[in-house]
């Protein structure tokens, strides 16, 4: 192991880490969003979106990351339709994520017992109220651990960010050793970056989920 | 309608090739999932045992295993292994080895959360009926655990053709470098193939998924 | 049960780095017990040869390959007209004629690879393939990891860019301007080290670098000139404005280090073929399409000998 390498280039790797991480949080919050939106029109039984959202949600969970972003970079400037590589980085995280934040949503709501919303319409709370006070916090109390797997899977899929130009970890390793022969020390650097991004959240997201299992009513 | 380039598949074999691609893709992860399932079996038992230090290793493997990216892993072994051991592996027997170690841990979560979610009153009312411990688990125990497991193996097995695009990566000619050979090969009749053979590259991807996840699907609600 | 849990956590974090650490270690000491056993095996003759496999020996000899009759050898999928699979899958191109050549000469048949520009050496030194012939460009640096034999092409480097915005010069570079290279060619060392203010955009195969570069993903391309200048042929639109950058280069095979019975065999080769004007007419097989007749005597080099 030579250390005045890894030393030398630990930096880049630092950048690395940090675009890794700032476009997988950036793609996250919008996969989010995108799978708030699709448990909610799934939820409400909204005409015509909800057939758009079930065609979308298996065609983002039947297909690879890697081809959806193949298509959306290389593909897509054919039609006209040109993105950054950052861009496509994101947005290929949304429509991958999107799918299954939504199935998380949806099985957290699906977890609240119709009796729940009963009980509390005859106490005399209004649908907002509802929706505010009972069903949301227990949906997602329900959907955190589901939420969290989603999360470092993600993390996980933007090692593919190198296939489009994007000089993210897997990059950094790759090009070091095309550069400089160095494998070992470059995939150990590589293996130590990676480590350092997903402990922390696999350790957060195992015990957030120990102390959301305390919301849960009546078991 | 610009020329999006789907013709450049019709030429020679090219359209044959790119389902070569896909079947090097999809063997590779039936070989992975055929191998994973009964190792996977093993390591969710071992993980219900009481010994703490079985628990332990079990524990530790599928920690490290699933906290890495897949790509990262597939790194490893194909030019790690020659490396810190002189192994020589090709492409796919790491592609293959990965997927083994990765699913074997997938399966072994699995089978682990379906032992553990079988009620305790199941094994003591079977006891109570006067059934062995063999016979608890062959009639009592085992049929529920596989009715539960079943679908999410199959889930798995989606999952696994869906990360063999990654072995593009560490050399293997699979879809998308049959895809990339066939753009380039037309670059100067058609500039455009990009967008049409990627996207016949999403569609047969997606052909090849979407069966297999409607079975899992079916199952699952049939058993529920 | 939350000791446990932070016991895991520690044991898997230390697990790891021990057990990488410990790669580093061994891979370094393995290499060279490989590269031992391999000139005591020599001395020591037959005996030792079965010794020889069990202790790393990564490459294969020139009789083990002969032997096993495939010889591996790593070329471009992607690099038109040098290296690239044509619409039947077959391999074709400048490297692959002397690769289909070689192969036959030695009487074995030809397994290709496909490779990209930053596995070269490691192929090479993990002896996953024999022999590189993915236009690999001699250099220093890459001579002290790998031997190159003798060398059977020219090669500077050139930089391509768009006819409406054409680059003749990388002085006083716009520094919102990036340039496309490909991760572990010369071009990406050359500019690193003397243009270190110039972003690079940078692609693992030619295949995305030169669909990117063609969907306007930054405004020039850089690369051997021999592949910038076919770029500028085969597609319109586009102008090599830096036909030659950095020093004169040669192209030529590549094979393990100390694989020296393949290597002075590739040698004898090149020789051998010079007299028939071999790579003249690889030339005229693969790249007269391309470039026409005028770049043949400052492309080719024959015989292995640089004029």
């Amino acid at each position: 192991m030579n250390w005045e390498f890894i030393i030398k280039y630990l930096p880049l790797y630092q950048r690395a880490a940090i675009l890794t991480v700032k476009i997988g949080v950036i793609g996250i919050v919008f996969a989010v969003l995108v799978g708030l939106v699709c448990a909610a029109v799934q939820y409400y039984k909204i005409p015509v979106a909800r057939q758009i959202t079930a065609v979308y949600i298996e065609l983002s969970r039947n297909t690879p990351l890697l081809v959806q972003l193949f298509f959306l970079y290389y593909g897509f400037p054919k039609i006209g339709v040109r993105l950054s590589a950052e861009v496509c980085g994101v947005v290929g995280l949304a429509f991958l994520g999107g799918s299954y934040m939504a199935e998380a949503f949806r099985s957290g709501l699906e977890a609240v017992d119709d009796v729940q919303k009963e009980s509390a319409f005859s106490l005399g709370l209004n649908s907002r109220q509802i929706l505010g006070y009972v069903i949301l916090p227990q949906a997602l109390s329900t959907s955190v651990p589901a939420l969290v797997a989603n999360i470092i899977f993600l993390l996980k899929e933007t090692s593919v960010f190198s296939a489009i130009s994007l000089m993210d970890l897997m990059f950094t390793a790759k090009d070091l050793i095309g550069l400089y022969y160095k494998t070992t020390e470059s995939l150990f650097l590589l293996v130590v970056f990676y480590l350092l991004i997903l402990l922390p959240v696999s350790i957060v997201g195992t015990l957030l989920e120990r102390r959301l299992r305390y919301a849960g009513f009546g078991d | 309608m610009p020329d999006l380039g789907i013709e450049v598949l019709f030429k020679g074999t090219n359209m044959l090739r790119l389902l070569q691609g896909l079947w090097v893709a999809m063997r590779i992860s039936l070989i992975s999932i055929a191998v994973s399932i009964p190792l996977g079996i093993i390591v969710g038992a071992l993980m219900t045992v009481k010994n703490m230090a079985v628990k332990a290793v079990s524990k530790v493997y599928l920690e490290v295993i699933r906290i890495m990216p897949q790509l990262v892993l597939l790194f490893l072994v194909y030019f790690g292994t020659t490396r810190a051991m002189g192994i020589n592996l090709s492409g796919e027997l790491a592609s293959i080895i990965v997927f083994v170690l990765w699913g074997t841990a997938e399966m072994g979560d699995l089978v682990r959360g379906a032992l553990i979610s079988i009620p305790k009153h199941q094994y003591e009312s079977s006891q109570a009926l006067g059934l062995t411990k063999s016979q608890t688990y062959l009639y009592i125990i085992i049929p529920q655990t596989l009715r539960r497991l079943l679908p999410l193996s199959i889930n798995l097995i989606t999952r696994m053709i869906k990360t063999t695009s990654l072995v593009l990566m560490i050399g293997v000619v699979e879809m998308l470098k049959v895809a990339q050979q066939i753009i380039e090969a037309n670059r100067m009749s058609s500039p455009n193939a990009a967008f049409g053979v990627f996207l016949v590259v999403f569609v047969l991807y997606f052909l090849a998924c979407w069966p297999i996840s409607m079975l899992a699907r079916y199952l699952e609600k049939k058993w529920s | 049960m939350k000791n446990l849990k932070k016991f895991l956590t520690l044991g898997l974090t230390a697990a790891l780095t021990l057990a990488l650490t410990a790669c580093g270690q061994s891979a370094a000491t393995s290499s060279a017990e490989g590269s031992q056993a391999a000139a005591s095996s020599q001395a020591s003759e037959a005996a030792e040869a079965s010794a020889a496999e069990d202790t790393n020996a990564i490459y294969r000899t020139l009789d083990e390959i002969k032997e096993s009759g495939t010889i591996n050898i790593g070329v471009f999928s992607d690099k038109n007209p040098f290296g690239y699979v044509d619409e039947n899958g077959e391999y074709q191109g400048y490297d692959v004629y002397f690769a289909n050549r070689l192969a036959k000469n030695l009487g074995v048949e030809a397994n290709f690879v496909s490779t990209e520009a930053a596995n070269r050496i490691e192929y090479l030194q993990t002896g996953k393939v024999d022999v590189i012939l993915a236009n690999f460009t001699v250099t220093e640096e890459r001579a002290q990891e790998v031997d190159f034999a003798l060398p059977y092409m020219n090669v500077a480097l050139g930089v391509v860019s768009r006819n409406d915005k054409v680059i003749d010069s990388l002085d006083n570079w716009n520094p919102d301007d990036s340039i496309i290279v490909i991760s572990g060619t010369t071009a990406e060392t050359y500019l690193t080290s003397n243009y270190p203010d110039i972003p690079l955009q940078k692609f693992d195969s030619y295949a995305t670098a030169k669909e990117a570069f063609q969907n306007g993903t930054s405004v020039a391309w850089a690369n051997d000139n021999t592949e910038v200048i076919a770029f500028s042929l085969q597609n319109e639109g586009y102008t090599v404005g830096i036909p030659s950058l950095g020093s004169a280069d040669t192209i030529a095979p590549a094979v393990s280090k100390g694989n020296t019975t393949l290597l002075d065999w590739i040698n004898e080769e090149i020789k051998t073929l010079g007299q028939e004007n071999f790579f003249h007419a690889d030339y005229e097989a693969t790249l007269l399409d391309t470039y026409g007749s005028e770049y043949e005597d400052s492309l080719v080099v024959e015989g292995g000998e640089t004029k």
